[in-house]
């Protein structure tokens, strides 16, 4: 059964974020990017998080980066920030996946996919704010917590599935009246984040518009990047193509656009 | 990727884009064969959650397709599309689409063989007169009133015209069809339609599969729409008069409609009759007349066949199949079941107010049949989670019902394969009263046993 309790039960096991993470955040939010970086290093695992990301070919660095002060200052301010905010989401993943067929490698990856060409979004459409950079770290949350809530019933969830079109975040919503982005958004406040980040979050589930046009059109610009990323040949095979709903409604006017910005023909 | 398979149709629905890159890692040739061995005659591939597709992302579909139908007689296509995509699809393929292209999943229903639509009004369109043709043919032998526009014009003013038509079939191509004989259910009458020249080819196209099943969950009145026989051999003639030999096991009736004995021999129609099968000039002649369907058994299903007791094998597998009944349930209505108690005995059901009941048959090294009877309540319950609102509409309870049972079904299927023990489910059979049901079982004795779900009684009988 998944219920609320079961909910609350796997949002109260979220521990809060480590000292050293909340530190370097704040100092990163005051733009302090060496001093950052110093309480950065003392995180062992976090340092080796960034080192792994940002040296994937995403990144398009021609030599390895290793210093954590290197990677800040190659980063800048946000997207340094958005990558220790892509490493404490990692900090909820499973040891071992039991409803998609993932690993932290492919994870990472898909983190690292999504935050740059959030980025190359954000720059195509003019905007420069840290938390809207970063709310894009909070997306693959929802694959955590689908893993987390429908592992054990895996085999049934399947079985529904093969009867029924319906995804994971409705069938969770019709049990319990909260979907994954809204356990999304209470990871967020658990932890602290901008407010922000949730509500383009909750946009982007592709079935919550926000009222605000400028948190509905970014909800919008996530959502077909989440599907066209999900569409790449290596998240299809860990099953995570169809956990949630692709609108197409919701995003055809964007969409020209959007095949414009990513060279798609 | 794994297909959603309803009423004999599975259907993939990839989302977001489609390339040369990523269409094989969406279906590989796995997924179509584990799909085909849930009995589906049509495998469709949806596009209503693609928002960009090439030709070479759809070339590897369609490689896929013209394996599926060197290997089986099923239908093959893709579905859910607007205009935009289905210009692009026929642009990229222009005169060898080798596949079928329906707008929607509930057309792609009408061309299906097993399909459950009562009959339906269709207004229907397509520029290629040929195409027009063989979709009436297709829609008349599904049972269907087709009703053809003859130029744009004329479709564009009928089509205008509200609640004439219960579907509007445009912007749709048949590639191959008419491989099998169609099959409808109307009320517990299962009708099959047969066609042309009738000769040992019937053995093939017929689901001998299907149909004793459906003799299995209860079923006892067969129609055979024979208006478009020309005539039959003796391979036809044999295939049919043994076919009501074993019906007749059942107490199951057949009756051909419509035939002709124009170009057949009359004696062949005093053989079929010594075998059983009763002769009628119209549908309605059966359809409309109640009373003939009670006598005929089709408003009851009574007197199955005899004997048909539980054996050890069927028994030894118990725990698991209540195992996966009630984990399905419990998913399925969030709440905890208790085990209240289990005898092996006739079904008893002790409050029949508020009831409703499916069933379903597995077949092949084990048989059986799975009943599960609910209160209202469970059912609305389980709806809410597959249709996303509660409500009393008993049809939609009902189709919710047969969807669960299905799963149910599927599950069984699972638990046994893991033993090593291959079985096929059947369509699961829904009943709104619980007399129906007890007319069904009458005779066979099983393993009952009672549950609860939050204080709610529900019932689940294993017979044969």
């Amino acid at each position: 059964m998944i219920t609320n309790e079961k909910i609350n039960s796997f949002i109260e096991k979220i521990p809060p974020a480590p000292k050293a993470l909340q530190v370097t955040i704040m100092l990163l939010n005051n733009g302090e990017l060496t001093k950052a970086a110093q309480i950065a290093e003392t995180d062992l695992a976090l340092k080796s998080y960034l080192k792994s990301i940002v040296n994937k070919p995403i990144y398009g660095f021609r030599n390895e980066v290793s210093e954590v002060s290197q990677i800040f200052g190659i980063l800048g301010v946000s997207s340094s920030q958005q990558t220790v905010y892509n490493y404490m989401i990692t900090l909820l993943s499973p040891d071992e996946w039991s409803l998609f067929k993932l690993n932290a490698t492919i994870f990472h990856e898909l983190q690292a996919r999504l935050s740059r060409k959030w980025k190359t979004i954000l720059n195509h459409l003019d905007i420069n704010d840290m938390d809207i950079e970063s709310a894009i770290t909070l997306l693959p949350a929802s694959i955590i917590v689908a893993d987390s809530l429908f592992g054990e019933k895996k085999n049934d969830v399947n079985l529904i599935r093969t009867t029924s079109d319906i995804d994971l975040n409705t069938i969770l919503s019709r049990l319990c009246d909260n979907d994954l982005f809204d356990i999304c958004e209470k990871i967020s406040l658990k932890w602290e984040m901008p407010p922000k980040i949730a509500q383009i979050i909750q946009a982007s589930s592709g079935n919550k518009p926000n009222d605000d046009d400028s948190i509905n059109n970014l909800g919008k610009w996530m959502h077909l990047l989440l599907f066209y990323e999900l569409s790449q040949p290596i998240f299809i095979d860990s099953e995570l193509n169809d956990f949630i709903d692709f609108n197409i409604a919701y995003v055809n006017d964007i969409y020209e656009d959007f095949a414009t910005l990513m060279e798609i023909s | 990727m794994r297909a959603i398979v309803k009423d004999g149709i599975g259907v993939f629905t990839p989302q977001g884009f489609l390339d040369g890159d990523n269409s094989n890692a969406f279906v590989s040739i796995d997924d179509i064969e584990a799909t085909l061995k849930l009995n589906v005659d049509m495998i469709l591939v949806s596009l209503k959650k693609v928002i960009f597709f090439n030709r070479n992302g759809l070339d590897i579909f369609v490689k896929l397709f013209q394996k599926i139908k060197v290997n089986t007689n099923a239908k093959v296509g893709f579905c859910d599309y607007d205009l935009k995509k289905f210009n692009a699809i026929n642009n990229f393929y222009k005169d060898e689409v080798s596949f079928s292209l329906f707008s929607s999943y509930q057309v792609a229903t009408l061309f299906a063989t097993n399909l459950k639509n009562k009959q339906q009004n269709v207004l229907l369109f397509n520029l290629d007169k040929s195409q027009r043709s063989a979709m009436a043919i297709e829609l008349h032998d599904g049972g269907h009133n087709p009703i053809i526009a003859q130029t744009e014009e004329e479709f564009k003013k009928k089509k205008n015209l509200e609640k004439t038509y219960d579907i509007i079939i445009e912007n749709t191509y048949l590639g191959q069809m008419g491989q099998n004989v169609a099959t409808r259910v109307t009320g517990n009458a299962i009708i099959y339609t047969i066609s042309a020249f009738l000769d040992a080819e019937i053995g093939n196209k017929f689901n001998i599969a299907y149909h004793n099943n459906s003799l299995n969950v209860g079923f006892r009145l067969f129609i055979f729409d024979a208006y478009k026989v020309i005539s039959m051999n003796i391979h036809a003639l044999n295939f049919f008069a043994r076919l009501s030999t074993s019906a007749a096991e059942y107490n199951a009736t057949i009756c051909f409609v419509g035939l002709t004995f124009e170009k057949i021999q009359l004696s062949f129609k005093d053989t079929l009759e010594d075998a059983g099968i009763m002769f009628f000039d119209q549908m309605d002649d059966i359809l409309e007349n109640k009373k003939l369907l009670e006598e005929l058994g089709a408003s009851s299903a009574a007197n199955g066949k005899l004997k048909r007791v539980l054996n050890k094998t069927i028994v030894t597998e118990l725990p698991q199949f209540i195992e996966a009944t009630v984990a399905t349930i419990e998913m399925m209505t969030n709440s905890k079941a208790l085990k209240d108690a289990a005898k092996i005995d006739k079904i008893v059901v002790n409050d029949t107010t508020d009831k409703i009941a499916s069933s379903i048959g597995f077949y092949g090294d084990i048989d059986g049949m799975v009943i599960l009877v609910f209160p209202k309540i469970i059912a609305k319950k389980a709806c809410h989670l597959l249709v996303g609102e509660e409500t009393d509409d008993i049809e939609q309870i009902l189709d919710t019902l047969a969807e669960l049972v299905n799963i149910v079904g599927g599950k069984i299927k699972t638990l046994l394969s893991n033993e090593n023990i291959n079985v096929n489910i059947t369509l699961p059979r829904t009943y709104n009263k619980i007399d129906s049901l007890l007319e069904t079982t009458q005779n066979r004795k099983g393993v009952q046993v009672d549950l609860s779900f939050s204080d709610d009684k529900f019932l689940f009988f294993l017979t044969r």
